[in-house]
């Protein structure tokens, strides 16, 4: 898998972080232009399989391991899609809370500072170009790469996790949404809450990775940790793609 | 430690573990109250650990399970405290009417369920992973007995200890109903009286707590004695040396041990009185009690879906040379099938009760009609498990009765293709029928009819298996020791369970049937012969191929011929009181329904279908050691693991074999299904 090109890795993952970003800012602007939720809900399709295709290689699923059941590749063809099952497993949860979320609020949605919540988004999608850019650095054999941008993404994503909890919560409060004051507040912390915990077990898992990384334990032929910890990170944004417009931006606000 | 019998040794200590346990609750309840009470919450929970960590201290010293025990406690009192502490800090009151407050009861129960993992090893190998230090491939287990009472990785080991916890959990369970079966073999309150009075709780109360538990815990064991048959025999079916994730695999298994822990305590701390399903708004207002049920259910619920996945894994990637999909044991589609359900569904039922934790908690109104909330989402979210949930229990057991029954009939499996597709259509469809469950609970009227046909569907791929399974015996040469006995057993009484589920589905009955002791009926019905009987077939089939001994066939069919009957005759009764008014889920009835004969003889059918367990129990610690020896092809099968010496050697197959035929030609002459490396041999130089 690692043979193509390593410039041509890169270009492809800035290439799709452009897309990324154009499609962000095409879902905000359609939020407080028509707030179709129609649109909304095709832009997150096609930004999580954008991110799942390209940032999350979904396709090497299919690879078929050469090699005896031993050998490392093959073992890590299983770890793969033992940590795909996971993430399947994991989706569910997510699913859980979004159907409570439009079960209770409908196409209404709790009043929250729009401009805050694109900002966390675009700082947790940023962290996942970086992310790719260190585990590509990986794959090719290039440790200083990959020491940057998995020190880059994990600075991110410590910065999204204070920008939900340490900003976004307080304002929140201060606006008079509580976890205890109704629907909307439960709804709200819960779906944050249980995405924040994930970005916070995505940062340790970052934390572990980095520092073995910089002393030495993976190679370009032997990443299985980086690669799980990518593709981890990747489904924590992805996640967010779906949460950040059902949060944010579709329906009209509940006041 | 070495002593001559380690086991009446633990023996004693258990009792005295009890005493120094039920004194300590005693006297710190005193301390705490002021009061001498000697049935105070706090005094049975610690006669259970304080049993429970001599006996197994007794058994293994201070190792394993015993440290994870310890652990626990004392992470449990660490988290409590620290709850308590900062509650202190808020100005709220530290102590609540249990020693802890709720917060720190959950807090603390969790923290404990975690330090349980911590202190019986179960994620050492991980930490050293982060670290970055190697671990090796293989652990040395101890020798003996007692390296099921700590972490192994060996699939087989784990087999054993899920099997054996269910069995254990099934005695707790069946125990806790016998307690309420007698209390309602008559009408009017003979025992569980309003002055009952038991760990904070009044008869009817505890009443309640009993059913409650008796479900959840039932179902408990349910999950992990399909786990046990899945771990044990899928990697030998498969030709695998093990499960494809081996440490995780042994933490699906280690942290079920706290689960249980944790559901038994809620006995203790005033109980709750909503039945296993937890709905709301009554499990917003029971006691503590719920909250450990949750986080029991919670763990539990990660011990299947983490097994979920290892077995999906192995199947998909462990497999023998040359077994294809068509010719994978049917017990591995099975199993394939319920690791589907379990890996997905089961994280709703995990959100479900997160959220009413934290409504209970934080005041969140998820299910608070006064807040916005809807308590018909919750149940929702819960069937939206509970139902693919209950073929976790049987697809498995299903898988069984077709594993066994070619062997005693000595013909092939009649249509194989069909029977391992309809594993998988049962599962898919099982997703799409939950409100079922909910036609009475006030969803929207649109959802009904839908949801009635979509029910109606599962019954076709479930009649697949039923057509298969006369087929096969159809002028078989049958021959019936006690797993066949079993098999038939299963087939029968399942068919009374799946007879009895349509007119469930169908909205006009159900609604005069549902909550009458006629659900009770239809589905002890179904588990018993999904999952009880094949359960048994399967551990007097496979005790020979752990052990090396058989068990006595005397016993067993004894087994056999005092619990159908019993069974049969308990479940027409449920039935019939069911159809003429009787309620589920309550202490007393009205003596002029006219129910009394019938409860009487549910209650001694009950007390038989016990004591056949307990035969059971008895036949199977016996024959561990003084069993017939049986170390061939007992049963005279084609499946590779009886192909080797039993007890299975400890890394399974010595010699790789390839599939080189199908699996169920039982009685065709010349046909072959696996091939050895060194008969392979043969063949080429003869
Ligand atoms: C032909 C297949 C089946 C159909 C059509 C069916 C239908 C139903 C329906 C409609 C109910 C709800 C009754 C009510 O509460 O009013 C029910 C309850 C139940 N069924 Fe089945 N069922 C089938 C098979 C099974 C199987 C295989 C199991 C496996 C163990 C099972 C276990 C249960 C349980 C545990 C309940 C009671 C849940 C509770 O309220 O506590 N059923 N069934
Ligand atoms: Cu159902």
């Amino acid at each position: 898998m690692a043979h193509s090109d390593k410039k041509a890795v890169l270009n492809q993952g800035v290439i799709i972080f452009v897309f990324l970003t154009v499609l962000t800012l095409l879902e905000f602007f359609i939020a407080i232009t028509m707030a179709s939720v129609v649109l909304l809900v095709v832009i997150a399709l096609v930004k999580a399989g954008l991110v799942g295709y390209y940032y999350m290689h979904i396709y090497r699923l299919n690879i078929d391991d050469e090699g005896g059941h031993d050998s490392y590749p093959y073992k890590t063809g299983t770890n793969r899609l033992g940590l795909w099952l996971f993430l399947l497993s994991d989706g569910f949860v997510f699913a859980g809370l979004a159907v409570a979320r439009f079960n209770l609020l409908g196409l209404t949605r709790p009043h929250l500072n729009q401009t805050l919540g694109l900002i966390v988004t675009a700082v947790l999608l940023i962290s996942s170009f970086f992310m790719n850019r260190a585990e590509t650095s990986m794959e090719h054999g290039d440790r200083k790469g990959f020491v940057l941008g998995m020190s880059i993404t994990l600075v991110l994503g410590i910065a999204f996790l204070l920008g939900v909890v340490g900003v976004e919560w307080p304002q929140a409060i201060h606006e008079g949404i509580t976890p205890s004051s109704g629907a909307e507040g439960a709804i709200f912390f819960m779906m944050t809450g249980m995405h924040a915990f994930h970005v916070l077990t995505g940062v340790i898992f970052l934390a572990v990775v980095l520092r073995n990384g910089m002393r030495g334990l993976y190679s370009g032929e032997k990443h299985w940790a980086v690669e799980a910890a990518a593709v981890y990170w990747h489904f924590v944004d992805v996640v967010w793609i779906f949460f950040y417009p059902a949060l944010y931006l579709i329906g009209t606000v509940v006041t | 430690m070495k002593t001559k019998n380690p086991v009446r040794r633990s023996f004693l200590l258990l009792l005295l573990g009890g005493v120094i346990g039920y004194g300590l609750g005693v006297g710190l309840d005193v301390l705490v109250t002021g009061q001498l009470d000697f049935a105070a919450p706090l005094t049975g929970m610690f006669a259970l650990l304080g049993t429970s960590v001599a006996y197994f201290f007794g058994l293994v010293g201070y190792w394993g399970i015993t440290r994870g025990l310890v652990w626990q406690v004392i992470g449990t009192l660490a988290g409590g405290l620290f709850v308590s502490g900062i509650r202190v800090l808020m100005g709220l009151e530290a102590f609540g009417g249990f020693f802890f407050s709720e917060p720190a009861w959950v807090f603390g129960g969790l923290v404990g369920g975690l330090s349980f993992l911590v202190g019986v090893g179960a994620v050492t190998d991980w930490y050293k992973w982060a670290k970055g230090e190697p671990t090796s491939e293989h652990h040395h287990d101890p020798e003996g007995y007692v390296k099921y009472f700590g972490v192994s990785l060996d699939h087989k080991v784990i087999g054993i200890q899920y099997t054996v916890t269910a069995l254990l959990l099934m005695g707790i369970g069946g125990l806790f109903a016998m307690i309420f079966r007698t209390e309602l073999a008559a009408s009017q309150l003979q025992f569980l009286t309003t002055t009952f009075r038991a760990f904070d709780q009044n008869g009817l109360q505890f009443y309640n707590t009993l059913m409650s538990l008796h479900g959840i815990i039932m179902i408990i064991s349910i999950l992990l004695g399909v786990a046990g048959m899945i771990n044990y025999l899928v990697p030998l079916l498969i030709g695998a040396q093990d499960m494809a994730f081996p440490r995780l695999n042994a933490f699906s298994f280690w942290i079920a041990v706290p689960a249980a822990v944790l559901l038994v305590s809620a006995l203790f701390l005033g109980g709750f009185d909503t039945g296993w399903t937890g709905y709301p708004p009554l499990s917003a207002r029971s006691p503590v009690g719920i909250q450990m049920f949750f986080l029991g259910v919670f763990l539990a619920g990660w011990s299947s879906i983490l097994g979920g996945l290892n077995l999906l894994a192995t199947v998909v990637r462990m497999r023998a040379r040359g077994m294809t999909a068509f010719r994978m044991p049917i017990f591995a589609w099975a199993a394939i099938a319920t690791s589907l359900i379990s890996l997905t569904a089961t994280q709703f039922i995990g959100l479900s009760f997160q959220l009413v934790m934290f409504q209970r908690l934080l005041g969140m109104g998820f299910f608070d009609p006064t807040k916005g909330g809807n308590p018909v989402l919750f149940q929702h979210m819960f069937w939206f498990y509970s139902h693919p949930a209950v073929y976790v229990f049987v697809l498995p057991g299903l898988g069984i009765i077709s594993e066994l029954l070619p062997v005693f009939v000595r013909k092939p499996l009649y249509g194989y293709r069909w029977v391992a597709m309809s594993s998988l259509g049962i599962a898919l469809v099982g997703f799409l029928v939950w409100a079922h469950h909910m036609f009475a609970s006030g969803m929207n009227e649109y959802l009904r009819v839908p949801f009635m046909y979509s029910t109606l569907l599962v019954a076709v791929p479930t009649g697949v298996k039923f057509f298969s399974w006369v087929a096969t015996l159809w002028k078989g040469k049958i021959t019936t020791p006690t797993p066949m006995l079993f098999v038939l057993g299963a087939i029968l009484v399942f068919l009374v369970g799946g007879l009895t589920g349509p007119p469930h589905g169908t909205i006009s009955v159900d609604l005069h049937l549902t909550d009458t002791y006629f659900v009770v009926g239809h589905f002890h019905d179904t588990m018993f012969g999904g999952y009880v009987f094949p359960f048994f077939a399967a551990l007097y089939y496979w005790f020979p191929k752990a052990t090396g001994r058989r068990m006595n066939e005397t016993l067993g069919k004894l087994h056999f011929w005092l619990m159908t009957p019993s069974f049969f005759v308990l479940t027409f009764a449920m039935m019939r009181v069911g159809l003429l008014g009787m309620r589920r889920r309550i202490a007393d009835y009205d003596p002029l329904l006219g129910f009394d004969l019938s409860h009487l003889i549910m209650t001694i059918a009950g007390y038989l279908i016990f004591t056949s367990v307990v035969i059971f129990v008895y036949n199977f610690f016996h024959s561990l050691k003084h069993g017939e020896l049986a170390e061939g092809n007992l049963w005279n099968s084609r499946s590779p693991e009886w192909l080797v010496p039993s007890p299975m050697p400890v890394h399974n197959y010595d010699q790789a074999f390839e599939v080189v035929g199908e699996p169920y030609d039982y009685g065709l002459d010349g046909s072959r299904y696996v091939q050895f490396e060194d008969e392979k041999i043969k063949d080429i130089e003869g």
